[in-house]
């Protein structure tokens, strides 16, 4: 038999607690122990006037006309779900321009605010908030979706199986799913999957070359601010405070790379904006990643665990017994 | 509990406690992982498994993912426990060795009638080679979901091409567990390999089907037993 390890029992706990807490003290201990890197945008919902003289507001067109024909041609006819039979066909519907569809990946909501006698109305351009943990992302079964180094939350359609993961997840239900077309036609078209899910990548592609993306570049009254985070933040709040403003986003969901600054609180706005489907709300959202924080230490920490247990075991069954060896 | 004869029970322990906690902490928290799995998946609601009564929660991703995080914690300490622990007391019997994929072919063979069985050591040869596969698909498994909770937990913006990686070999690793899992439970199911099942359970397996299918095991045991520097027989 091999020499067998010498460990005491009081020293083994000082070794294996003083691991646990060196290696507890390596993991962060909240989610995005990492800064948010890359890109921002501020949207000013009081400069939006929601280009009245248009009959798409710009950023909307501009949108469009970059990712319109993107979108294949859904299969004719689309296949039937097992068991539930729910297909999502926006093919058809290609010219809806008052919610967010997998064509339609920006829109202007409209509200209607009033107080001491007058109504306000204001314009807000929504897409995704480009999250800074975003759960669409993270749990994605298939890593169809991912959180870029420069910030955009970018879907890619020659992965995503249709599933709506990511729509479940997003705290405003963002995605926006065509059924009919992608990668699930090629596996189990009835059982599993149902089409490609859609929403704004933050033009990752134009970004990445030092563009901005084309909602931005289209606006004709700067209503939305694009650059690195660190500045499109400090201009929010330089913003918020000079004017008395108020932001959303900042701290949704556990931070977004997207501000909103509203004259008017959200919580006004929340109460009088159309929403549901493919129209979300300005409701406060907790990040639910957070809720999984402690126990996805756990698992980090659970190597060190079965290893000092062994370490441990080993040592009590060498020093207690010589009849280790055999054929175990 | 070391593996001994219990002449008067008409026994041998083949698995001790220790060995029966690690198999029932990973065989229990893998269920776990696999069922947590599949919900992670979108299907609990298209299939109707959020309507059964206690399974409410399948369609909650986030619930179902804190679930397969305390599972995944059991599962890799049981994991690296095993491996680390009967690595350093050189327990090597369910350590392939050479001649055992041939050796595997001839006894599945005579499961359908056709020769003899060899006689077996503790272990059959295919349940060496069973060990090592489900050795590297657990570490497979382990080592890919590590990753993903680090991306999940600290680093979102984490290398795409990294994260793509962890998660299809964390997928494929999920089908090829399955799939052993199922070859584990099949091989149980064959008459002659029945006998042994239960000492998975209490740790003892019948002397007599031990001395006519495992003499290897048996001799070199009950040799050690004559012995009273090497073991201990009772009865």
């Amino acid at each position: 038999m091999s020499e067998s390890p010498k460990i005491s029992r009081r020293g083994f706990l000082k070794v294996a607690g003083g691991v646990a807490i060196a290696a507890g003290a390596g993991i962060p201990g909240t989610a995005g122990a990492k800064e948010p890197r890359g890109a921002a945008t501020l949207i000013d919902i009081g400069r939006c006037d929601g280009c009245p003289n248009y009959e798409i507001p710009l950023c909307v067109a501009a949108c469009r006309e970059r990712y319109l024909s993107r979108v294949p041609e859904p299969v004719d006819p689309i296949p039937k779900l097992f068991p539930r039979g729910k297909v999502e066909d926006w093919s058809k519907r290609k010219n809806v321009f008052d919610r967010l569809t997998p064509y339609n990946r920006i829109y202007v909501q409209k509200a209607a605010v009033s107080g001491d006698g007058k109504v306000r109305e204001f314009h807000i351009p929504r897409r995704c908030m480009h999250c800074d943990h975003p759960a669409c992302a993270t749990l994605c079964p298939f890593s169809a979706n991912k959180k870029h180094e420069n910030g955009a939350v970018v879907i890619d359609p020659d992965l995503c199986f249709g599933g709506a993961k990511c729509r479940d997840l997003c705290p405003w239900a963002i995605p926006q799913r065509q059924s009919g077309i992608g990668l699930y036609l090629h596996i189990l078209p009835t059982l599993a999957g149902n089409g490609v899910l859609f929403k704004c990548d933050l033009c990752h592609e134009r970004i990445e070359k030092n563009e901005l993306p084309v909602c931005v570049a289209a606006c004709h009254r700067e209503v939305m601010t694009f650059g690195p985070r660190e500045a499109v933040f400090a201009e929010a709040e330089k913003r918020a405070a000079e004017t008395g403003g108020f932001l959303y986003g900042k701290n949704e969901n556990g931070g977004t790379s997207t501000l909103y600054l509203s004259p008017v609180p959200f919580e006004k706005l929340n109460g009088v904006i159309e929403k549901g489907p493919g129209k979300p709300h300005f409701d406060p959202v907790k990040p639910r990643m957070a809720e999984t924080n402690a126990l996805a230490k756990a698992v980090l920490l659970s190597p060190l665990v079965g290893l000092a247990a062994a370490w441990f075991g080993t040592a009590v069954a060498a020093s207690g017994s010589e009849d280790g060896k055999g054929g175990k | 509990m070391e593996e001994r004869v219990l002449e008067r029970k008409g026994l041998v322990v083949r698995h001790s406690l220790l060995e029966r906690i690690e198999h029932w902490a990973v065989a229990l928290s893998g269920l776990v992982l696999v069922a947590t799995g599949f919900f992670e998946l979108p299907v609990a609601r298209r299939y109707f498994i959020t309507e059964i009564p206690g399974l409410g929660w399948s369609g909650d991703y986030i619930t179902s993912l804190n679930i397969h995080y305390a599972a995944s914690a059991v599962f890799i300490a049981a994991a690296l426990f095993h491996l680390v622990h009967h690595g350093l007391l050189r327990h090597d019997g369910m350590v392939p060795r050479r001649g055992d994929l041939r050796a595997s072919v001839e006894v599945i063979r005579t499961f359908f009638g056709k020769g003899e069985e060899p006689p077996f050591d503790k272990y059959l040869p295919e349940q060496r080679l069973a060990w090592a596969g489900m050795a590297v698909i657990m570490a497979l498994l382990i080592l890919s979901g590590l990753v993903k909770t680090w991306k999940n937990l600290v680093d979102p913006q984490m290398s795409p091409a990294l994260v793509l990686t962890a998660t299809w070999v964390h997928n494929g690793a999920f089908l090829l567990f399955i799939l052993a899992f199922a070859a584990h439970i099949g091989a149980l199911i064959l008459k002659p390999n029945r006998p042994m099942v239960r000492s998975i359970f209490t740790g003892g397996v019948r002397l007599d089907y031990a001395r006519k299918r495992h003499p290897l095991w048996m001799s070199r045991l009950e040799g050690e037993s004559r012995d009273p520097d090497k073991g201990k027989k009772e009865g």
